[in-house]
């Protein structure tokens, strides 16, 4: 079955038109993913006016490019100038840059796009299997299932803002408001319009993503006037030629590294809320951890610029999984991604991949076409960065500005809609300063209509609120919220309070419960599973005189907004 | 004694900014059917909003006063002054971007997607002849290139303004 979907989604996207496109979009992706302050998000959303009048797959085929390479282009910053392009390559600059800068800069930009390629394929496949199996799971979702699974998302997410947990809780609150603005999609009621008739139609939420988002994290970048006139030339080495062969040799030595972080990258990109920026850090942490000589990260060395680029690459894989198969983003990218979808009339959900196999193959096989283009091109579009890298910062952010009010206009011709961009531009920015997460908010404006509208179910079906605590799948997901909203305390104290111990195994414990509620047969053996393992930590723990562990050396907050 | 600091400020902020929209959602009209009423959802929201405001208060003030602290850290001078001086860049991006959008009917997409790019690179980066020169070129190159692949390529009709208007030709 699975087969047949490929094959049918290969012939759909290969026609030169779409290739061609897909071509151009890697390496504008790969571009935007080079230059600081130009995430990929706003490249994927830049892109999306282009392919209105495109057929679907050829539309999201491009947009599906853009992603990949963006994904792959911040490494191209991050070793080279040690400034990540974006979020998910910070953990890439701390030996990708020093070991530029001891003169190998070609390897480690090799190193750096081949741990890109294989973490893209290894999440390729993983999308292509995991995601029709996720949506079988997600046809057993109930209206209280999803309201959970909602609320869980934008816990986990407000969960990474570490220390600033209620500041993340906060602008999660806002998002869900911000979506409640203009009339309710059950009744027709208008709702916080303050009697402004463009009010009744509430923001345009790829609008408020670009404003809260993109534009605010631009002003963020020219702030200093020193900073904002200088050029990326300027802040290191450019000049580079990618080592592909002795890069390969690298990473076949150490192709456990790269596994182990794909993974990593699939599942991050798989929870709701936690993108690559939680992932390379994560990766990296763990490739330190295993390592023979752990003293070497952070001078250059291979292993710290495998892990995080293998296991970004793989978090958009995941996230798509979750989206394809849910209809819920797992990053902010991703919601991006689902306001592409929805313009191109595709509503991920459960339904949709049974419903429509050639056009979810077609997404699935782009991404990992997509990924094959992305190391063909990489050495080309490095000249090209080289080139980026003379302008001056100004320039590129006010060109960027003008590009997004064309682009945010072209989404649905409303001038409203740039006043929307702007409103919700100086309401990121200020929320920037404060020290608020955007992440949360942003979910929350993505996920506050599905929300809203569970909710609704719930309650046409019975008014009874029980089975919000009772039902497994709404147990499970509340559960793990509860634990998602400890973390941050977790993270705090890890290594110093004794609490701390327990907190791993209470949560596999606790997470068992609803997978024997379940029943059947495979969840009872991973509630098992969860159960063997808890007791196994608890009882090496216990061994080893309940000793504190060693705290993360890099706190896992995510800064992807 | 009561410390306030920034947080403290925001935090009495927000949960001003709940009153008022509990206040407001008694204006949604309930119809006579349906499981969820329309004012439900968003007081539920505002109900969690407030009082995670109100944690968000207790937490700042027993953090205490920071504001000088802060402000020496990030190397700003107090008052009015400093602010304007340290926010400058981003204050005139959000004054550029207002005053496009209040001349968008007048100058169109073009013409003051042009002039928006051109000045603000100005302001930004300096008034220098040469620099004028590059500005002009690069607000010219880029955005014309934007506008007609809009435009001309992909059929959208961008707003035309009443000084050019393309369309008309």
């Amino acid at each position: 079955m699975i087969i047949e979907n490929v094959l049918a989604a290969f012939g759909a996207i290969f026609a030169v038109k779409t290739l061609a496109l897909m071509a151009l979009g890697v390496a504008g992706g790969l571009i935007a993913g080079a230059i600081p302050g130009f995430t990929i998000a706003m490249a994927v959303v830049l892109t999306l006016p282009f392919t209105f009048s495109m057929p679907p797959e050829q539309g999201l085929a491009t947009m599906v490019s853009v992603l990949v390479g963006g994904l792959s282009g911040g490494l191209m910053a991050g070793i080279l100038t040690g400034i990540p392009g974006t979020p998910s390559s910070v953990a890439t600059t701390f030996d990708g840059f020093p070991m530029a800068r001891k003169g190998r800069p070609g390897l480690a930009l090799g190193l750096g796009v081949w741990s890109s390629f294989f973490g893209g394929i290894f999440s390729a496949i993983c999308l292509m299997t995991l995601a029709p199996q996720l949506a079988r799971i997600g046809l057993e979702f109930h209206p209280w299932d999803y309201f959970m699974l909602v609320m869980f998302a934008l816990t986990i997410t407000a969960s990474l803002a570490g220390k600033h947990l209620v500041k993340g809780l906060i602008a999660g609150a806002l998002g869900l408001f911000v979506r409640t603005i203009g009339e309710d999609d059950a009744a027709g009621m208008a709702r916080f319009d303050f009697g402004s008739e463009v009010l009744l139609s509430g923001f345009d939420f790829i609008a408020v993503l670009i404003g809260l988002f993109a534009f605010s994290q631009l002003l963020s970048d020219v702030r200093d006037p020193e900073v904002a006139r200088q050029s990326l030339a300027e802040r290191g080495t450019v000049k580079a030629k990618i080592e592909h062969l002795a890069a390969i040799k690298e990473i076949g030595k150490r192709w456990t590294v790269v596994v182990r972080s794909a993974t990593i990258g699939v599942f991050t990109g798989i929870l709701p809320g936690a993108g690559g920026s939680v992932a390379n850090i994560l990766a990296y942490d763990q490739a330190k951890k295993a390592s023979k000589t752990p003293e070497k990260f952070g001078t250059g060395t291979p292993e710290g610029i495998i892990a995080p680029e293998s296991s970004n690459n793989a978090v958009e894989g995941g996230a798509l999984i979750t989206l394809m198969a849910l209809g819920i983003p797992g990053d902010v990218t991703a919601a991006v991604m689902l306001g592409a979808l929805l313009i191109h009339d595709v509503i991920p959900s459960p339904n949709f991949i049974r419903d429509n196999p050639v056009l979810a193959y077609s997404i699935f096989t782009a991404f990992f076409i997509a990924t094959f283009m992305m190391i063909g091109m990489q050495s080309f579009m490095l000249r090209v960065f080289v080139l980026v890298t003379r302008i001056r910062m100004y320039m590129l952010a006010c060109v960027i500005l003008g590009f997004c009010g064309i682009g945010v206009f072209a989404l649905h011709n409303v001038t409203f809609d740039l006043w929307t961009l702007l409103w919700f531009g100086i309401l990121g920015f200020v929320m920037r300063q404060f020290g608020f997460p955007l992440a949360p908010m942003i979910l929350g404006v993505v996920l506050g209509n599905i929300a809203e509208l569970n909710l609704a179910r719930a309650l046409a079906i019975t008014s009874d609120l029980t089975p919000f605590f009772t039902r497994p799948w709404a147990l499970f997901f509340l559960i793990v919220a509860l634990f998602s909203a400890l973390f941050p305390l977790f993270q705090e104290h890890r290594g110093r309070r004794k609490w701390t111990l327990f907190y791993l195994p209470f949560a596999c414990f606790a997470a068992s419960g609803p997978l024997y509620m379940m029943g059947g047969v495979v969840r009872p053996v991973l509630g098992t599973i969860l159960i063997a393992f808890a007791g196994f930590v608890l009882w090496r723990r216990a061994k080893a005189g309940w000793q504190l562990e060693a705290p993360l050396e890099h706190a896992v907050v995510s800064d992807e907004v | 004694m009561v410390h306030f600091n920034r947080d403290s400020i925001v935090a009495v902020l927000l949960l001003l900014a709940s009153g008022v929209l509990f206040w407001a959602s008694f204006d949604i009209r309930e119809p006579d059917y349906g499981a969820l009423m329309p004012s439900t959802w968003p007081r539920i929201i505002i109900i969690v909003l407030a009082v995670l405001s109100l944690v968000y208060l207790v937490q700042s003030l027993r953090a205490g006063p920071d504001e000088g602290v802060a402000q020496s850290a990030s190397g700003r001078t107090p008052g009015l002054a400093g602010f304007i001086a340290y926010w400058r860049n981003p204050l005139i991006c959000f004054a550029m971007f207002f005053a496009f959008l209040i001349t968008l009917p007048v100058l169109g997409m073009l013409i003051g997607g042009v002039s928006f790019v051109f000045l603000l690179m100005n302001l930004l980066g300096g008034w220098e002849p040469k620099r004028l020169v590059i500005h002009a070129v690069v607000a010219l190159a880029t955005v014309g290139s934007m506008w007609s692949l809009f435009t001309f390529g992909l059929g959208v009709m961008l707003p035309a303004g009443e000084i050019f208007n393309p369309f008309a030709l």
